[in-house]
Protein backbone atom coordinates (compact mmCIF):
# COMPACT_ATOMS: atom_id res chain seq x y z
CA UNK A 1 0.00 0.00 0.00
CA UNK A 2 3.04 2.67 0.88
CA UNK A 3 3.94 1.72 -2.57
CA UNK A 4 0.74 2.88 -4.43
CA UNK A 5 0.96 6.01 -2.57
CA UNK A 6 4.02 6.83 -3.47
CA UNK A 7 3.55 5.90 -6.90
CA UNK A 8 0.08 7.39 -7.30
CA UNK A 9 1.02 10.56 -5.53
CA UNK A 10 3.86 11.36 -7.77
CA UNK A 11 2.53 10.47 -10.77
CA UNK A 12 -0.64 12.48 -9.94
CA UNK A 13 1.97 15.74 -9.11
CA UNK A 14 4.17 15.34 -12.50
CA UNK A 15 0.54 15.12 -14.63
CA UNK A 16 -0.25 18.51 -12.92
CA UNK A 17 2.96 19.91 -13.47
CA UNK A 18 2.21 18.61 -17.26
CA UNK A 19 -1.01 20.42 -17.48
CA UNK A 20 0.17 23.52 -15.91
CA UNK A 21 3.16 23.79 -18.57
CA UNK A 22 0.78 22.84 -21.44
CA UNK A 23 -2.19 25.28 -20.29
CA UNK A 24 0.08 28.26 -19.38
CA UNK A 25 1.68 27.70 -23.33
CA UNK A 26 -1.37 27.59 -25.06
CA UNK A 27 -2.96 30.50 -27.28
CA UNK A 28 -5.14 32.84 -25.62
CA UNK A 29 -9.30 32.37 -25.92
CA UNK A 30 -11.28 34.64 -28.41
CA UNK A 31 -12.04 36.98 -25.61
CA UNK A 32 -8.43 37.14 -24.38
CA UNK A 33 -7.41 38.36 -27.77
CA UNK A 34 -7.75 41.35 -28.72
CA UNK A 35 -9.73 40.26 -31.79
CA UNK A 36 -12.61 42.01 -32.48
CA UNK A 37 -16.10 41.75 -31.76
CA UNK A 38 -18.12 39.97 -34.97
CA UNK A 39 -21.84 40.85 -34.65
CA UNK A 40 -25.06 42.37 -32.21
CA UNK A 41 -27.71 40.04 -31.94
CA UNK A 42 -31.03 40.83 -30.73
CA UNK A 43 -33.20 39.41 -27.57
CA UNK A 44 -35.42 37.66 -30.39
CA UNK A 45 -32.35 36.36 -32.35
CA UNK A 46 -30.89 34.50 -29.17
CA UNK A 47 -34.34 33.38 -28.47
CA UNK A 48 -34.70 31.45 -31.24
CA UNK A 49 -31.54 29.29 -29.90
CA UNK A 50 -33.43 27.89 -26.60
CA UNK A 51 -32.90 23.96 -27.02
CA UNK A 52 -30.20 21.66 -25.42
CA UNK A 53 -28.41 21.03 -28.68
CA UNK A 54 -28.56 24.67 -29.75
CA UNK A 55 -28.22 27.22 -26.93
CA UNK A 56 -27.24 30.64 -26.60
CA UNK A 57 -27.62 32.97 -23.60
CA UNK A 58 -27.41 36.47 -23.03
CA UNK A 59 -24.76 37.49 -20.12
CA UNK A 60 -24.26 41.34 -19.15
CA UNK A 61 -24.84 42.51 -22.39
CA UNK A 62 -22.67 39.85 -24.62
CA UNK A 63 -24.31 37.23 -26.24
CA UNK A 64 -22.85 33.39 -25.85
CA UNK A 65 -23.28 30.11 -27.49
CA UNK A 66 -22.59 27.55 -24.53
CA UNK A 67 -23.87 24.54 -26.70
CA UNK A 68 -20.39 22.77 -26.04
CA UNK A 69 -20.53 23.79 -22.67
CA UNK A 70 -23.65 22.43 -21.30
CA UNK A 71 -22.74 18.57 -20.60
CA UNK A 72 -19.38 19.93 -18.63
CA UNK A 73 -21.78 22.18 -16.58
CA UNK A 74 -21.54 20.52 -12.75
CA UNK A 75 -25.33 21.42 -11.63
CA UNK A 76 -28.00 19.03 -12.88
CA UNK A 77 -28.76 19.65 -16.85
CA UNK A 78 -32.20 21.41 -16.24
CA UNK A 79 -30.56 24.20 -13.90
CA UNK A 80 -28.57 25.72 -16.52
CA UNK A 81 -30.62 24.15 -19.85
CA UNK A 82 -33.95 26.36 -18.87
CA UNK A 83 -32.00 29.49 -19.26
CA UNK A 84 -31.00 29.11 -23.10
CA UNK A 85 -32.40 31.71 -25.61
CA UNK A 86 -32.69 33.82 -22.58
CA UNK A 87 -31.61 37.22 -20.53
CA UNK A 88 -29.61 34.50 -17.96
CA UNK A 89 -27.77 37.21 -15.98
CA UNK A 90 -29.56 36.84 -12.88
CA UNK A 91 -29.06 33.07 -12.90
CA UNK A 92 -24.99 33.59 -13.33
CA UNK A 93 -24.96 36.27 -10.63
CA UNK A 94 -26.91 34.34 -8.15
CA UNK A 95 -25.70 30.55 -8.55
CA UNK A 96 -26.75 29.66 -5.03
CA UNK A 97 -28.39 32.63 -3.03
CA UNK A 98 -27.38 35.63 -4.22
CA UNK A 99 -23.13 34.72 -5.07
CA UNK A 100 -22.50 34.86 -8.17
CA UNK A 101 -19.87 32.46 -11.04
CA UNK A 102 -16.59 32.41 -10.01
CA UNK A 103 -13.90 34.33 -11.98
CA UNK A 104 -12.65 31.20 -12.92
CA UNK A 105 -16.28 30.94 -14.73
CA UNK A 106 -16.08 34.39 -16.56
CA UNK A 107 -12.80 32.79 -17.76
CA UNK A 108 -14.20 30.22 -19.54
CA UNK A 109 -17.72 31.91 -20.08
CA UNK A 110 -15.61 34.08 -22.61
CA UNK A 111 -14.34 31.37 -24.70
CA UNK A 112 -17.96 30.90 -26.13
CA UNK A 113 -18.20 34.49 -26.80
CA UNK A 114 -20.39 35.04 -30.19
CA UNK A 115 -21.07 38.46 -30.41
CA UNK A 116 -22.73 41.31 -28.57
CA UNK A 117 -26.08 42.12 -27.26
CA UNK A 118 -27.95 44.91 -28.98
CA UNK B 1 -20.35 -18.38 9.19
CA UNK B 2 -16.98 -16.43 9.86
CA UNK B 3 -15.86 -16.56 6.02
CA UNK B 4 -19.56 -14.88 5.13
CA UNK B 5 -19.15 -12.45 8.13
CA UNK B 6 -15.36 -11.24 6.76
CA UNK B 7 -16.67 -11.03 3.34
CA UNK B 8 -19.54 -8.35 3.95
CA UNK B 9 -17.67 -5.82 5.20
CA UNK B 10 -16.17 -5.54 1.41
CA UNK B 11 -19.41 -6.53 -0.25
CA UNK B 12 -21.69 -4.02 1.58
CA UNK B 13 -19.17 -1.49 0.59
CA UNK B 14 -18.56 -1.68 -3.07
CA UNK B 15 -22.58 -2.51 -3.30
CA UNK B 16 -23.19 1.03 -1.85
CA UNK B 17 -19.89 2.54 -3.72
CA UNK B 18 -21.48 1.08 -7.57
CA UNK B 19 -24.92 2.20 -6.80
CA UNK B 20 -24.07 5.84 -5.87
CA UNK B 21 -21.30 5.26 -9.73
CA UNK B 22 -24.76 4.19 -11.49
CA UNK B 23 -26.47 6.60 -10.35
CA UNK B 24 -24.08 9.63 -10.89
CA UNK B 25 -22.63 8.09 -14.34
CA UNK B 26 -23.48 11.08 -16.60
CA UNK B 27 -25.34 10.57 -19.58
CA UNK B 28 -23.13 12.63 -22.16
CA UNK B 29 -20.13 14.46 -22.53
CA UNK B 30 -16.62 13.06 -23.47
CA UNK B 31 -15.72 9.62 -22.03
CA UNK B 32 -12.54 10.86 -20.05
CA UNK B 33 -15.02 13.37 -18.54
CA UNK B 34 -17.71 10.80 -17.67
CA UNK B 35 -15.25 8.28 -16.68
CA UNK B 36 -14.12 11.32 -13.83
CA UNK B 37 -16.86 12.48 -12.30
CA UNK B 38 -17.86 8.44 -12.05
CA UNK B 39 -14.28 8.19 -9.92
CA UNK B 40 -15.41 11.59 -7.95
CA UNK B 41 -18.41 9.64 -7.06
CA UNK B 42 -16.49 6.18 -6.29
CA UNK B 43 -14.02 8.04 -4.48
CA UNK B 44 -16.98 9.97 -2.32
CA UNK B 45 -18.76 6.59 -1.26
CA UNK B 46 -15.56 4.25 -0.93
CA UNK B 47 -14.52 7.01 1.83
CA UNK B 48 -17.45 7.09 3.36
CA UNK B 49 -17.67 3.66 3.49
CA UNK B 50 -13.90 3.47 4.91
CA UNK B 51 -15.61 5.90 7.73
CA UNK B 52 -18.37 3.81 8.43
CA UNK B 53 -15.83 0.66 9.17
CA UNK B 54 -13.65 2.33 11.89
CA UNK B 55 -16.69 1.98 14.39
CA UNK B 56 -16.26 -0.33 16.90
CA UNK B 57 -19.51 -1.80 17.49
CA UNK B 58 -19.51 -4.71 19.03
CA UNK B 59 -22.11 -6.18 17.11
CA UNK B 60 -21.43 -4.48 14.45
CA UNK B 61 -17.79 -6.16 14.22
CA UNK B 62 -19.27 -9.67 14.54
CA UNK B 63 -21.56 -8.63 11.63
CA UNK B 64 -18.63 -8.01 9.60
CA UNK B 65 -16.23 -10.39 10.13
CA UNK B 66 -13.86 -8.68 13.54
CA UNK B 67 -12.24 -5.64 14.07
CA UNK B 68 -9.09 -6.54 12.28
CA UNK B 69 -11.00 -7.10 9.20
CA UNK B 70 -13.15 -4.26 9.09
CA UNK B 71 -9.63 -1.89 9.82
CA UNK B 72 -8.29 -4.24 6.62
CA UNK B 73 -10.99 -2.86 4.75
CA UNK B 74 -11.50 0.75 5.87
CA UNK B 75 -7.45 1.03 5.03
CA UNK B 76 -7.76 -0.80 1.48
CA UNK B 77 -10.94 1.42 0.70
CA UNK B 78 -9.14 4.41 1.60
CA UNK B 79 -6.11 3.66 -0.63
CA UNK B 80 -8.53 2.97 -3.55
CA UNK B 81 -10.52 6.12 -2.12
CA UNK B 82 -7.42 7.94 -2.58
CA UNK B 83 -6.52 6.75 -6.35
CA UNK B 84 -9.96 7.38 -8.22
CA UNK B 85 -9.68 10.85 -6.38
CA UNK B 86 -6.28 12.09 -7.51
CA UNK B 87 -7.37 10.58 -11.18
CA UNK B 88 -10.81 12.89 -10.75
CA UNK B 89 -9.34 16.23 -11.79
CA UNK B 90 -7.32 14.82 -14.13
CA UNK B 91 -9.61 13.04 -16.35
CA UNK B 92 -11.65 15.85 -16.32
CA UNK B 93 -8.98 18.26 -17.15
CA UNK B 94 -7.89 15.55 -19.71
CA UNK B 95 -11.71 15.67 -21.08
CA UNK B 96 -11.05 19.74 -22.32
CA UNK B 97 -7.28 19.23 -23.35
CA UNK B 98 -8.32 18.90 -26.88
CA UNK B 99 -10.89 21.55 -27.22
CA UNK B 100 -8.19 24.34 -24.91
CA UNK B 101 -5.51 23.14 -23.47
CA UNK B 102 -5.65 26.28 -21.73
CA UNK B 103 -9.22 25.45 -20.30
CA UNK B 104 -8.10 22.62 -18.75
CA UNK B 105 -5.66 24.22 -16.98
CA UNK B 106 -8.13 26.82 -15.93
CA UNK B 107 -10.30 24.25 -14.81
CA UNK B 108 -8.18 22.88 -11.84
CA UNK B 109 -5.91 25.92 -11.36
CA UNK B 110 -5.96 26.57 -7.83
CA UNK B 111 -5.06 30.09 -8.46
CA UNK B 112 -8.36 30.96 -9.82
CA UNK B 113 -10.60 32.41 -7.45
CA UNK B 114 -13.09 29.64 -6.95
CA UNK B 115 -14.41 28.13 -3.50
CA UNK B 116 -15.28 24.70 -5.57
CA UNK B 117 -11.48 24.39 -7.11
CA UNK B 118 -10.20 25.58 -3.82
CA UNK B 119 -11.98 23.26 -1.70
CA UNK B 120 -11.37 20.57 -4.01
CA UNK B 121 -7.82 21.11 -3.70
CA UNK B 122 -7.64 21.49 0.04
CA UNK B 123 -9.81 18.15 0.09
CA UNK B 124 -7.13 15.99 -1.71
CA UNK B 125 -4.04 17.68 0.19
CA UNK B 126 -5.40 16.82 3.86
CA UNK B 127 -6.33 13.03 1.93
CA UNK B 128 -2.39 12.76 0.85
CA UNK B 129 -0.93 14.28 4.21
CA UNK B 130 -3.89 11.98 5.89
CA UNK B 131 -2.47 9.11 4.11
CA UNK B 132 1.26 10.38 3.85
CA UNK B 133 1.77 10.39 7.66
CA UNK B 134 0.22 6.97 7.86
CA UNK B 135 2.84 5.23 6.43
CA UNK B 136 5.83 7.61 8.06
CA UNK B 137 6.65 5.31 10.51
CA UNK B 138 9.34 7.04 11.76
CA UNK B 139 7.05 9.46 13.33
CA UNK B 140 5.65 8.92 16.68
CA UNK B 141 2.40 7.27 17.03
CA UNK B 142 0.41 10.38 19.04
CA UNK B 143 1.93 12.70 16.32
CA UNK B 144 0.38 10.33 13.27
CA UNK B 145 -2.75 9.69 15.05
CA UNK B 146 -4.59 12.78 14.88
CA UNK B 147 -3.01 13.68 11.89
CA UNK B 148 -4.40 10.76 10.31
CA UNK B 149 -8.01 11.40 11.49
CA UNK B 150 -7.82 14.66 9.56
CA UNK B 151 -8.89 12.11 6.80
CA UNK B 152 -12.21 12.49 8.19
CA UNK B 153 -12.19 16.57 7.66
CA UNK B 154 -11.02 15.89 4.22
CA UNK B 155 -14.24 13.45 3.36
CA UNK B 156 -16.49 16.29 4.51
CA UNK B 157 -14.39 19.20 2.86
CA UNK B 158 -15.12 17.07 -0.42
CA UNK B 159 -18.48 16.62 0.17
CA UNK B 160 -18.84 21.13 0.18
CA UNK B 161 -16.81 20.95 -2.71
CA UNK B 162 -19.98 19.41 -4.28
CA UNK B 163 -22.21 21.41 -2.86
CA UNK B 164 -20.34 24.49 -4.50
CA UNK B 165 -20.39 22.74 -7.55
CA UNK B 166 -24.23 23.13 -7.38
CA UNK B 167 -24.47 18.95 -6.67
CA UNK B 168 -26.99 18.99 -3.74
CA UNK B 169 -28.60 15.73 -4.32
CA UNK B 170 -27.67 13.58 -2.55
CA UNK B 171 -24.50 15.34 -1.10
CA UNK B 172 -26.60 17.33 1.33
CA UNK B 173 -27.82 13.67 3.16
CA UNK B 174 -24.02 12.15 2.68
CA UNK B 175 -22.35 14.97 4.26
CA UNK B 176 -24.57 14.78 7.44
CA UNK B 177 -24.20 10.81 7.18
CA UNK B 178 -20.56 11.81 6.98
CA UNK B 179 -20.69 13.98 10.37
CA UNK B 180 -22.75 11.44 12.18
CA UNK B 181 -20.21 8.82 11.37
CA UNK B 182 -17.23 11.11 12.41
CA UNK B 183 -19.08 12.51 15.85
CA UNK B 184 -19.97 8.82 16.50
CA UNK B 185 -16.17 7.55 16.76
CA UNK B 186 -15.08 10.89 18.21
CA UNK B 187 -17.88 10.95 20.78
CA UNK B 188 -19.11 7.31 21.92
CA UNK B 189 -15.54 5.65 21.03
CA UNK B 190 -12.68 7.95 21.26
CA UNK B 191 -13.82 9.69 24.15
CA UNK B 192 -14.98 6.77 25.38
CA UNK B 193 -18.33 8.21 25.91
CA UNK B 194 -20.10 4.90 25.10
CA UNK B 195 -17.27 3.19 26.70
CA UNK B 196 -18.15 0.83 30.18
CA UNK B 197 -16.77 2.12 33.42
CA UNK B 198 -14.13 -0.24 35.32
CA UNK B 199 -11.86 -0.10 37.96
CA UNK B 200 -8.94 -1.90 39.03
CA UNK B 201 -9.58 -4.31 41.02
CA UNK B 202 -5.73 -5.79 41.32
CA UNK B 203 -2.31 -5.76 39.78
CA UNK B 204 -0.36 -9.18 39.68
CA UNK B 205 3.00 -9.48 38.29
CA UNK B 206 3.42 -12.32 36.40
CA UNK B 207 7.06 -12.03 34.89
CA UNK B 208 9.87 -9.50 35.15
CA UNK B 209 8.31 -7.25 32.37
CA UNK B 210 4.40 -8.25 32.47
CA UNK B 211 1.57 -7.95 34.86
CA UNK B 212 -1.81 -9.40 34.71
CA UNK B 213 -4.24 -6.66 35.65
CA UNK B 214 -7.63 -7.50 36.98
CA UNK B 215 -11.03 -5.06 36.34
CA UNK B 216 -14.01 -4.76 38.23
CA UNK B 217 -17.34 -3.23 36.29
CA UNK B 218 -18.49 -0.14 38.12
CA UNK B 219 -21.98 -0.88 35.84
CA UNK B 220 -22.85 -3.61 33.52
CA UNK B 221 -19.54 -6.02 32.76
CA UNK B 222 -19.11 -6.42 28.97
CA UNK B 223 -19.10 -10.00 27.47
CA UNK B 224 -15.64 -11.10 27.37
CA UNK B 225 -15.10 -14.33 25.87
CA UNK B 226 -11.27 -16.91 26.24
CA UNK B 227 -10.04 -15.36 22.72
CA UNK B 228 -11.01 -12.02 22.56
CA UNK B 229 -9.51 -8.48 23.11
CA UNK B 230 -11.05 -5.28 24.88
CA UNK B 231 -9.96 -2.14 24.54
CA UNK B 232 -8.79 -0.16 27.82
CA UNK B 233 -8.40 3.19 28.53
CA UNK B 234 -6.75 3.61 32.01
CA UNK B 235 -7.33 7.08 33.61
CA UNK B 236 -5.16 8.47 36.08
CA UNK B 237 -4.88 7.56 39.67
CA UNK B 238 -3.89 8.73 42.81
CA UNK B 239 0.33 8.18 41.25
CA UNK B 240 -0.58 6.55 38.56
CA UNK B 241 -0.42 9.05 35.39
CA UNK B 242 -3.59 7.46 32.57
CA UNK B 243 -2.54 6.78 29.41
CA UNK B 244 -5.97 8.69 28.24
CA UNK B 245 -6.24 6.53 24.61
CA UNK B 246 -7.42 3.29 24.54
CA UNK B 247 -5.47 0.42 23.49
CA UNK B 248 -6.24 -3.42 22.87
CA UNK B 249 -5.64 -5.82 25.06
CA UNK B 250 -6.55 -9.52 25.34
CA UNK B 251 -8.54 -11.16 27.95
CA UNK B 252 -6.88 -13.45 30.23
CA UNK B 253 -9.16 -14.59 32.23
CA UNK B 254 -13.37 -14.00 31.95
CA UNK B 255 -14.01 -13.67 35.60
CA UNK B 256 -18.00 -13.63 34.89
CA UNK B 257 -19.85 -10.80 37.00
CA UNK B 258 -16.63 -10.11 38.43
CA UNK B 259 -14.85 -9.00 35.48
CA UNK B 260 -11.88 -9.86 33.47
CA UNK B 261 -8.02 -10.22 33.24
CA UNK B 262 -5.42 -8.56 30.69
CA UNK B 263 -2.07 -9.41 30.60
CA UNK B 264 0.08 -6.46 29.41
CA UNK B 265 3.40 -5.99 28.29
CA UNK B 266 6.01 -4.00 28.86
CA UNK B 267 6.12 -2.90 25.11
CA UNK B 268 5.61 1.09 24.41
CA UNK B 269 5.40 4.27 26.81
CA UNK B 270 1.78 3.15 27.99
CA UNK B 271 2.41 -0.51 28.84
CA UNK B 272 5.13 0.53 30.52
CA UNK B 273 3.91 2.94 32.55
CA UNK B 274 0.93 0.07 33.27
CA UNK B 275 3.46 -2.30 34.80
CA UNK B 276 3.13 0.48 38.33
CA UNK B 277 -0.38 1.03 37.83
CA UNK B 278 -2.23 0.68 40.90
CA UNK B 279 -5.63 -0.88 42.19
CA UNK B 280 -8.62 1.95 42.22
CA UNK B 281 -7.20 3.38 38.94
CA UNK B 282 -10.67 3.96 37.10
CA UNK B 283 -10.68 2.57 33.52
CA UNK B 284 -13.05 3.02 30.22
CA UNK B 285 -13.68 -0.35 28.45
CA UNK B 286 -15.19 -0.89 24.92
CA UNK B 287 -15.58 -4.49 23.68
CA UNK B 288 -15.42 -7.03 23.77
CA UNK B 289 -13.93 -7.83 19.65
CA UNK B 290 -12.91 -11.49 18.05
CA UNK B 291 -13.55 -14.60 17.65
CA UNK B 292 -10.14 -16.34 18.30
CA UNK B 293 -10.54 -19.79 19.51
CA UNK B 294 -14.41 -19.50 18.77
CA UNK B 295 -16.04 -22.84 17.14
CA UNK B 296 -13.31 -25.43 17.07
CA UNK B 297 -13.57 -28.43 14.57
CA UNK B 298 -14.27 -31.44 15.86
CA UNK B 299 -10.12 -32.31 15.26
CA UNK B 300 -7.48 -32.28 18.02
CA UNK B 301 -6.21 -28.60 18.97
CA UNK B 302 -2.60 -27.45 18.62
CA UNK B 303 -2.26 -24.33 20.20
CA UNK B 304 1.02 -22.14 19.28
CA UNK B 305 1.72 -19.20 21.57
CA UNK B 306 4.75 -16.92 21.93
CA UNK B 307 5.24 -14.68 24.89
CA UNK B 308 2.53 -12.37 25.63
CA UNK B 309 0.71 -15.00 22.61
CA UNK B 310 0.02 -17.36 25.87
CA UNK B 311 -2.80 -14.82 26.99
CA UNK B 312 -6.03 -15.70 24.89
CA UNK B 313 -5.12 -19.60 25.52
CA UNK B 314 -4.56 -19.06 29.14
CA UNK B 315 -8.36 -17.51 29.31
CA UNK B 316 -9.86 -20.44 27.63
CA UNK B 317 -7.69 -22.89 30.11
CA UNK B 318 -8.95 -21.16 33.16
CA UNK B 319 -12.68 -21.11 31.86
CA UNK B 320 -12.29 -25.14 32.12
CA UNK B 321 -14.44 -25.49 29.10
CA UNK B 322 -11.75 -27.72 26.20
CA UNK B 323 -13.91 -29.97 24.99
CA UNK B 324 -10.89 -31.46 22.30
CA UNK B 325 -8.03 -32.79 22.79
CA UNK B 326 -5.03 -30.19 22.88
CA UNK B 327 -1.28 -29.93 22.84
CA UNK B 328 -0.20 -26.33 23.93
CA UNK B 329 3.05 -25.24 22.43
CA UNK B 330 4.26 -22.67 24.33
CA UNK B 331 7.69 -20.57 23.71
CA UNK B 332 9.37 -18.02 24.48
CA UNK B 333 12.93 -16.06 24.50
CA UNK B 334 14.29 -16.69 27.79
CA UNK B 335 12.58 -17.75 30.95
CA UNK B 336 12.10 -14.08 32.05
CA UNK B 337 9.69 -13.60 28.99
CA UNK B 338 8.15 -16.55 30.22
CA UNK B 339 4.51 -16.23 31.96
CA UNK B 340 2.46 -18.28 34.03
CA UNK B 341 4.18 -21.05 33.33
CA UNK B 342 3.24 -22.74 37.01
CA UNK B 343 -0.03 -22.19 36.70
CA UNK B 344 -0.26 -24.04 33.12
CA UNK B 345 1.63 -26.97 35.08
CA UNK B 346 -1.26 -27.03 37.13
CA UNK B 347 -3.74 -27.01 34.39
CA UNK B 348 -1.97 -29.80 32.61
CA UNK B 349 -1.38 -32.08 35.70
CA UNK B 350 -5.27 -31.27 36.46
CA UNK B 351 -6.98 -32.09 32.48
CA UNK B 352 -6.61 -34.98 31.26
CA UNK B 353 -7.00 -33.78 27.67
CA UNK B 354 -4.05 -30.80 27.94
CA UNK B 355 -0.73 -31.78 26.96
CA UNK B 356 1.69 -29.36 27.72
CA UNK B 357 5.29 -28.08 26.08
CA UNK B 358 7.41 -25.14 26.61
CA UNK B 359 10.50 -23.87 26.00
CA UNK B 360 12.90 -21.33 25.87
CA UNK B 361 14.37 -20.50 22.41
CA UNK B 362 16.64 -17.74 23.08
CA UNK B 363 17.33 -15.29 20.11
CA UNK B 364 17.56 -17.74 17.26
CA UNK B 365 14.49 -18.33 15.20
CA UNK B 366 12.91 -21.34 16.14
CA UNK B 367 12.89 -24.46 13.72
CA UNK B 368 9.09 -25.62 13.65
CA UNK B 369 10.10 -29.18 13.38
CA UNK B 370 12.11 -29.39 16.71
CA UNK B 371 8.05 -28.75 18.40
CA UNK B 372 5.34 -30.14 16.12
CA UNK B 373 4.99 -33.84 16.36
CA UNK B 374 5.67 -35.33 12.94
CA UNK B 375 3.61 -37.33 10.74
CA UNK B 376 -0.10 -38.26 11.31
CA UNK B 377 -0.50 -36.90 14.51
CA UNK B 378 -0.66 -33.26 12.71
CA UNK B 379 -2.62 -34.42 9.52
CA UNK B 380 -5.90 -34.34 11.40
CA UNK B 381 -5.23 -31.08 13.54
CA UNK B 382 -6.71 -27.80 13.71
CA UNK B 383 -4.13 -24.78 14.72
CA UNK B 384 -4.65 -22.11 16.35
CA UNK B 385 -1.75 -19.22 16.63
CA UNK B 386 -0.84 -16.37 18.38
CA UNK B 387 2.37 -14.66 19.31
CA UNK B 388 5.07 -12.47 17.53
CA UNK B 389 4.58 -12.09 13.09
CA UNK B 390 8.21 -13.55 12.66
CA UNK B 391 7.23 -16.30 14.87
CA UNK B 392 3.44 -17.14 12.93
CA UNK B 393 5.14 -16.73 9.61
CA UNK B 394 7.36 -19.74 10.56
CA UNK B 395 5.21 -21.69 11.72
CA UNK B 396 2.53 -21.47 9.13
CA UNK B 397 4.90 -21.80 6.32
CA UNK B 398 6.05 -24.89 7.73
CA UNK B 399 2.49 -26.20 8.54
CA UNK B 400 1.84 -24.74 4.52
CA UNK B 401 4.63 -27.45 3.76
CA UNK B 402 3.18 -30.23 5.56
CA UNK B 403 -0.38 -29.90 3.47
CA UNK B 404 -2.41 -28.19 6.30
CA UNK B 405 -4.42 -26.03 4.17
CA UNK B 406 -5.71 -22.22 5.26
CA UNK B 407 -8.82 -22.94 6.95
CA UNK B 408 -7.00 -25.11 9.61
CA UNK B 409 -4.82 -22.37 10.51
CA UNK B 410 -6.04 -19.46 12.80
CA UNK B 411 -4.23 -16.53 13.62
CA UNK B 412 -3.95 -13.64 16.05
CA UNK B 413 -0.84 -11.66 15.76
CA UNK B 414 -0.06 -8.41 17.94
CA UNK B 415 -0.30 -5.80 14.96
CA UNK B 416 -1.31 -1.95 15.96
CA UNK B 417 -5.39 -1.74 15.30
Amino acid sequence: MRNIYFVSTAAFWILIGGLWLVGLSAPKTLAETDAPVRKSYSLTEVAAHASPTDCWMAIHGKVYDVTGYLPDHPSRPEVIESWCGKEASVAYDTKTKGRRHSDDADRQLEGYWIGDLK
Amino acid sequence: MRNLAKSSAPVLSLAFVAGLAFWAYPEAGAPARQIGIVLGWIGCGMLLASLFLVLREPRLATLLGGLENMYGWHHRLGMAAYVALLAHPLLLAAASLPKSPREAWLLLSPFSESWPVWTGWLSLILLMAGLGVTFATRLRYLIRRPIHAALGLAVSIGLVHLLLLGIDEPVAPILLASFALLAWRLLREDWGVGASPYVVRSVARVSPNAVEVSLAPLGDPIAAEPGQFALVAFQSGRRFKGCREFHPFTVSSNDGAAGFRIAVKALGDCTRRIQSIEPGVPARVEGAFGDFLADPAPAPQYWIAGGIGITPFMALLRSGRLKRPTTLIYLYRSESDALFVDELHTIAANQSNVRLLHRATGDDPIDPADVLPVGEAIANGEFWLCGPPPMIDAFARFLRGRGIANRRMHFEDFGPL
